[in-house]
């Protein structure tokens, strides 16, 4: 049974009509076109999913796109604004806090969601906020490091 | 590390970043074609049976229902990377649970499920057999009975039906070393499946062309090995196969099988479409490609001085029901078992066994994180059991650069006590022990200890290309067909090409290439990249910096050899310099240069690598918590400080949920472990403070600028590193990985009083 659907996506309106049982994960990537939102694990374990909904970080292969109508989804597409990478995205490359960059897109938007609260976090506050999202390549180090200083004043100058 | 390098050696970022952290990067699964249909296997639910009858005729009939494939439907080929055992769709026998038994390809991936729920298998469960060590008994099931006519099976006869492959290394004459022995030692040790836990599985799409040719997209890091494995299962030429380039969402060895290959390829040619396959991540921890389980028994003789005499290992790797996601002929794995201890005699005798489990396939290092750790435990056990310190006995007996190691190799500028010592040193091995205020003010009964642990690893060999090109604008292009893994190298090759042609790294375009346009690569793996990769590139970008040097001097009468290439010109000292591109228009198109490498594995060559764990165990709850870890490991140049880190910090954590957490558990063959909420591996919340140490080794490696090898070499020696510290705070042994809570409990209450 097909259902008509409004999402707002990084900014943009979509009108859809999506079977009932569709994942966002599949809408975003199969019905959208926006395939920066990976799929991992599909049981909301590994966090590659992750996207903000109403800017609530939300694991989007485990939630129903007719239960997100009507709300404002960002995903990792949505993070730079005219060509300049947002902080965490440069943060993640100045401090090598990807490798094969499946989880990335994931790990980007749950940094994101922590940093919108809490701008300056602390390396414990990272570790409990991004418990959610594996990464196999990095051993996290580099992730916490990303993080932690996405977005400190000078972020940016390492190097 | 100071270098005399511009690029190489820097701590530059990586060149593939804004891709891969904007969403841009294409993997597999993000890919549309126009018509894609979803493909879905049916997969046994049985570990072994005979199948009596298939019924897919209401699957067929299913609206939306585009091809239904039956082993009846294909042919019988069996196919594997080298020993080819493996059917593509199972015909009369299931050996595994998720065994595939059946495919379709239908409108959707819903309706794909639904038709798999509708075809009807009949089958007759038959006696299984899943102990790796039963599975070599005289009335264990025979899983294989036409093994011997398998293609790509080692040629020795086979000492049980069951055993694949068996290989004996080592020197001297073991029973005459256990005759000097004072003691003589003997303990087992297990390990389990680890799955190689990266987040992207299996894919495919597939795509029979106009032309009959078919067009392959895959997660795979060996594309040039596939397409053959491809040709021998579809009967396709080579030539007839391409296998595009795309980004693989992590590897550490399992992206080397063709997984769901063949029977995409079977699916598009009955349907004319093409045909993604996704393998989910309950296919993927029930029927990929772990690493072996195994059992292993270390027999060693010392004297009472703490000399080793001898060391006989006999390793059993459970392969599962099948050999054919293993790339090698016979058995390798276990060769360095013994360790990089000082003996006259050693053997190892190592078997690959099949059992009707999921087949086993290479992962990080594959065969030396379970004999380093059965080796590495045991040599804790004997020092202790000596009352010597484990660091003086592993002094005591460890090869000295000069010497020969326990398989007769003489490692040139062996770095094992330099390495040894400074991880003891910058963990601070010998300090008190303190428990942590905050774990004491918790409860519990915790005390501290410290394992070391050792081991040492090849600098991969094989066969690369590589073409560069530079145009009349300076735009330099290098063509690889190394495929991206993750792990760094599309900045490390740029970072070459960079050095030798004075253009920043991050402006060097890198193209990768498909099948079709090199004619050979030995694909990503095996520590190989920065060698074997590296060099290809380096001689690549020789050949255009001479051809350039050449033309310079044709042009403007420069001293060939004085030519210089920097900051994107080339000049030469007392002539106004020209940029690249200029000079390159000079030439009337493109200068090209392109360089083909081939390499043997050096034997007399190895990184070493010393580890300290630092753990507290509650004695209360057997729980363990790593305080701290130091990884010291042996290098030549780097060449990418941030990517090298990378590669030790993923290796030592993959290495620590090896330890601690990771195990494909099983229930008469059956996996119970079947999401990463059961199969658990580590989150940032788990990670220790890590200490790294890099020794330079002098004369370096055979990678350009004398690199050497970093992908595997971290990974092996965690395991037992925890485990002797575990040791070292309660006395508790565990020879069995995980190091659970509770088996480090059984372990104390199985001491002595």
């Amino acid at each position: 049974m097909n259902q008509p659907i409004h999402l707002r996506i990084n900014g943009a309106d979509y009108h859809l009509e999506v079977p009932t049982n569709r994942l966002l994960v599949d809408c975003l990537r199969y019905d959208v076109g926006l395939t920066g939102t990976k799929e991992g694990c599909s049981v909301g374990v590994c966090g590659a999913c992750t996207v903000l909904i109403n800017g609530q970080m939300a694991a989007s292969c485990i939630t129903l796109a007719v239960a997100a109508d009507g709300a404002e989804i960002t995903t990792i597409e949505g993070l730079a604004q005219d060509g300049r990478l947002h902080p965490v995205q440069q943060a993640f490359i100045d401090y090598g806090g990807f490798q094969c960059g499946i989880c990335t897109p994931g790990q980007i938007m749950a940094a994101k969601a922590l940093l919108d609260v809490n701008p300056n976090p602390t390396e414990q506050e990272v570790r409990e906020w991004m418990m959610g999202n594996l990464c196999r390549c990095t051993g996290y180090y580099k992730i916490l490091e990303s993080v932690v200083n996405a977005l400190k004043p000078g972020q940016g100058a390492k190097a | 590390m100071t270098t005399s390098y511009q690029t190489i050696g820097q701590p530059v970022s990586r060149a593939e970043g804004p891709d891969k952290v904007t969403g841009a990067a294409l993997y597999t699964a993000d890919l549309n074609l126009p018509g894609l249909l979803a493909g879905k296997c049916l997969r046994s639910p049985y570990p072994h049976a005979r199948i009596k009858s298939i019924d897919a005729s209401a699957a067929r009939r299913l609206p939306g229902v585009r091809a239904v494939l039956t082993g009846q439907d294909i042919p019988e080929n069996l196919v594997g990377r080298m020993l080819r055992d493996f059917p593509m769709l199972a015909k009369d026998v299931v050996r595994f649970v998720g065994q595939k038994v059946a495919a379709v390809a239908a409108d959707d991936l819903d309706i794909a499920q639904h038709a798999l729920n509708l075809i009807e298998v009949d089958y007759e469960e038959l006696p299984a057999v899943f102990d790796p060590v039963e599975a070599l008994e005289a009335y264990a099931p025979v899983l294989h009975p036409n093994f011997m006519k398998y293609a790509g099976r080692a040629d020795d006869p086979q000492e049980h039906p069951n055993a694949m492959a068996r290989a004996t290394w080592g020197i001297g004459n073991v029973a005459e070393g256990f005759a000097q022995a004072d003691y003589i030692f003997e303990h087992t040790f297990r390990t389990p499946h680890q799955h190689q836990g990266y987040i992207e599985p299996h894919a495919v799409i597939a795509q029979v062309d106009g032309q009959g040719r078919l067009q392959m997209w895959v997660n795979c890091k060996t594309p040039f090995l596939l397409r053959r494995q491809l040709s021998e299962g579809i009967g396709l030429p080579q030539d007839r196969i391409r296998i595009n380039p795309i980004n693989i969402g992590g590897d550490f060895g399992g992206k080397g099988s063709f997984m769901d290959s063949h029977v995409a390829y079977w699916l598009s040619k009955a349907t004319g479409r093409p045909v993604r396959m996704v393998m989910n991540y309950i296919e993927e921890l029930m029927a990929a490609n772990p690493r072996h389980p195994a059992v292993m028994t270390f027999k060693t003789g010392v004297k009472r001085d703490g000399t080793i005499t001898a060391r006989h290992a006999r390793l059993i790797f459970d392969s599962g029901a099948y050999g054919a996601f293993r790339p090698q002929k016979g058995i390798t794995y276990g060769i360095g078992a013994i360790g990089p201890y000082r003996m006259e005699h050693s053997q190892i005798d190592s078997y690959l066994v099949y059992t009707n489990k999921v087949p086993c396939g290479n992962m990080r290092a594959p065969g030396a994180p379970q004999s380093t750790f059965a080796s590495e435990c045991q040599i804790d056990l004997i020092a202790r059991e000596l009352g010597m310190d484990p660091y003086q006995f592993r002094l005591h007996n460890l090869v000295r650069d000069g010497e020969e190691s326990p398989l007769g190799h003489h490692w040139r500028n062996f770095m094992g006590k330099p390495t040894l010592d400074a991880a003891v040193r910058e963990a601070g091995y010998q300090a008190p022990k303190m428990t942590p205020p905050d774990l004491a003010a918790d409860g519990g009964d915790w005390k501290v200890g410290r394992g070391i642990a050792v081991c040492e690893r090849h600098v991969g060999a094989g066969s690369s290309t590589a073409k560069i090109s530079v145009d009349g604008q300076g735009q330099v292009t290098l063509y690889t067909p190394l495929q991206d893994t993750g792990a760094g190298f599309y900045t490390m090759l740029r970072q070459v090409v960079s050095e030798e042609l004075g253009v920043p790294y991050n402006e060097v375009s890198l193209v990768p290439w498909s099948t079709d346009d090199a004619r050979f690569d030995s694909g990503v793996g095996g520590s190989r990249v920065t060698h074997v990769g590296g060099q290809a590139v380096y001689g690549a970008a020789r050949a255009v910096r001479a051809k350039l040097a050449a033309l310079a001097a044709d042009l403007y009468g420069w001293p060939e050899s004085q030519v210089v290439f920097k900051e994107s010109m080339v000049a030469a000292a007392g002539h106004q310099a020209v940029s690249l591109g200029a000079l390159a228009a000079r030439s009337g198109g493109l200068v090209e240069g392109d360089f083909t490498y081939d390499s043997e594995r050096d034997e007399d060559l190895t990184c070493f690598t010393a580890q300290v764990a630092e753990v507290a165990v509650d004695r209360e709850t057997g729980q363990v918590k790593v305080l701290n870890f130091t990884t010291a490991q042996d290098v030549g140049t780097v060449l990418n400080p941030q990517a090298h880190q990378g590669q030790i910090d993923g290796g030592v954590m993959q290495g620590l949920g090896y330890a601690l957490l990771e195990e494909l558990k099983h229930e008469d063959g059956r996996i119970s472990t079947l999401t990463f909420g059961e199969y658990k591996m580590p989150t940032i919340a788990d990670i220790p403070p890590l200490r790294t140490v890099l020794v330079q080794s002098q004369s370096g490696g055979p990678s350009p600028y004398g690199g050497k090898a970093i992908g595997e070499q971290p990974i092996s020696a965690v395991a037992p590193a925890i485990a002797n510290a575990v040791l070292d705070a309660v006395g508790a042994s565990v020879t069995q990985l995980p190091i659970t809570a509770e088996r480090v409990l059984q372990a104390l209450r199985s001491q002595p009083a």
